[in-house]
């Protein structure tokens, strides 16, 4: 039978062998890591295996979406009504503050106008809503119920209702992931709304606080203040509001202050995201970029201002930044 | 008698219901603490079985679980290898542990993986994670001895299924 007795006979069981297969195995997991790390070959493979993955998750994701729909069912009458109410004064509201920005927007197109070249462009959003799937919290990923199939492609912005969530790093037919802004491998240019300084903010692995780099010390930056994106890169489109400003240490003897940003979309909790899309093809290369999901290389041409990177090879700018911010 | 195949697939329903378990939705707070099913299942195939969970099937459902997960490919096959490899190792000692003693081993075995990860984590650049983080080794433990219960009624039931 099964298990029963034999251990003892095992007790030496081939341990020479064994230890060998154990530092093979190691090994082995240690140089994928690695390249894993680095954006080698790895990525590619992931990419493909995703596509055979896509089953798996709808299978686990199917028992939530079923108690949520029964829930949905018994959900009384009233509190529908009640919460239907609510969302049509919402609504009311929103599309009072809608038309005076259509006002501010063609006054806004009107002085662009009056310079060169300086047109901003129109944009489409598309409703996604996260998978009930819980990845490896260290991954710094979420997954979309939006694929290739629905338009979506590698390099979108994603916000949610708070403000910028991440990027589309990865598209498969049904679904893709996105890389949160919280990725320690995450940089997005930014500007401090109110004083229209520049900065970049990385993630820090964390879901709760980003980094502003290279802000000089003396720099006008107040805790409160409004972080948004700055458009740089070409990738995020600007005025997209990001975090607020948390805490700043302008510690002595140093060049750079210290900032710390606490993100304004629920990067740990959403349930429904908006994914930006330029309406018309813009001159943006990073999302015809097509099914290879980090073609960074696309950002190395914004030299001033690092794009934001998924991977290695994030620019050498970002890096410099960051070194200093650290220092 | 069963045969290996027959033995293997009962291995691997169990394993495919831990990864489940790990992929299913929770709230943030829970999902750190979540304890990490898969290596607690192959633990117990390791402890019952007789060369059944080799390095080679520890590792590629590690694999398996890095692609599910979206963590780093290769870090929960770094952790299940040396998990596995240190049961087999002490398998006879542990199998005639009491209880409490196994709880002990259990306890041991997921600390010692917590450490590999965040060993992995930090050379990736991630800061130190939460209390939350090694919370979930004591909770693997203190859910392993029902675990044990479980899957020990499952194995009879796949038995008695075959041979009758």
């Amino acid at each position: 039978m099964v298990g029963t007795g034999t251990g003892e006979v095992s007790r030496f069981f081939d341990t020479g062998g064994q230890t060998a297969r154990l530092m093979l195995y190691v090994l082995l997991s240690v140089v994928l890591m690695a390249m894993d790390h680095q954006g080698q070959y790895v990525p590619r493979a992931r990419s493909l295996a995703a596509q055979a993955l896509e089953p798996i998750y709808h299978v686990v994701e199917w028992p939530v979406r079923a108690v949520r729909n029964l829930y949905g069912q018994f959900e009384s009458r009233r509190s529908l009504r009640h919460e239907n109410a609510r969302l049509r004064r919402e609504l009311l509201a929103q599309q009072g503050e809608l038309q005076r920005l259509q006002t501010l927007q063609e006054e806004n197109r009107r002085l662009r106008a009056l310079f060169v070249g300086a047109e901003s462009q129109p944009y489409d959003y598309r409703f996604a809503e996260l998978l009930q799937v819980d990845l490896d919290p260290f991954s710094h990923r979420v997954l979309i119920d939006r694929g290739e199939r629905d338009g979506v492609r590698a390099g979108q912005a994603v916000i949610d209702g708070g403000g910028v969530l991440g990027q589309v790093e990865d598209v498969r037919l049904h679904f893709s992931s996105v890389r949160l802004i919280s990725d320690p491998n995450h940089a997005l240019p930014v500007q401090i709304n109110r004083t229209g300084l520049r900065t970049v903010a990385f993630g820090q692995g964390e879901t709760a606080r980003l980094s502003l780099a290279s802000v000089p010390r003396e720099a006008d930056v107040r805790v409160g203040d409004l972080i948004v994106t700055s458009g740089l890169g070409e990738r995020f489109p600007g005025g997209y509001p990001v975090a607020v400003v948390s805490a700043i240490d302008r510690g002595e003897g140093q060049t750079f202050a210290q900032v710390e940003a606490a993100p304004l979309a629920a990067l740990d909790r959403g349930r429904e995201v908006l994914i930006i899309h330029a309406a018309e093809p813009p001159a943006t290369e990073g999302p015809a970029t097509d099914g290879a999901p980090d073609a960074a290389p696309t950002n190395a041409q914004a030299d001033e201002e690092p794009a934001e990177t998924t991977d290695a090879p994030a620019p050498a700018a970002a890096e410099a930044g960051r070194q200093e911010g650290e220092e | 008698m069963r045969t290996r195949r027959d033995r293997l697939s009962t291995v691997l329903v169990t394993v495919a219901v831990a990864m489940f378990l790990t992929l299913a939705p929770m709230p943030a707070w829970l999902s750190m603490l979540w304890p990490y099913w898969v290596a607690l299942v192959l633990i117990y195939w390791c402890l019952e079985t007789q060369g059944l969970v080799s390095l080679g099937l520890a590792f590629s459902l590690g694999l398996v679980l890095d692609l599910l997960t979206g963590s780093l490919l290769g870090l929960h096959a770094l952790g299940l290898v040396i998990i596995v490899y240190l049961v087999t190792r002490f398998r006879a000692r542990l199998r005639f542990f009491p209880p409490w003693q196994q709880a002990l081993a259990m306890l041991a075995l997921l600390l010692n993986d917590r450490v590999v990860m965040l060993w992995v984590l930090s050379l990736r650049g991630e800061p130190m994670p939460p209390v939350e983080y090694w919370l979930s080794a004591l909770i693997g433990t203190a859910v392993w001895p029902w675990l044990f219960l479980l899957l020990d009624r499952y194995r009879g039931v796949m038995r008695q299924r075959v041979t009758s």
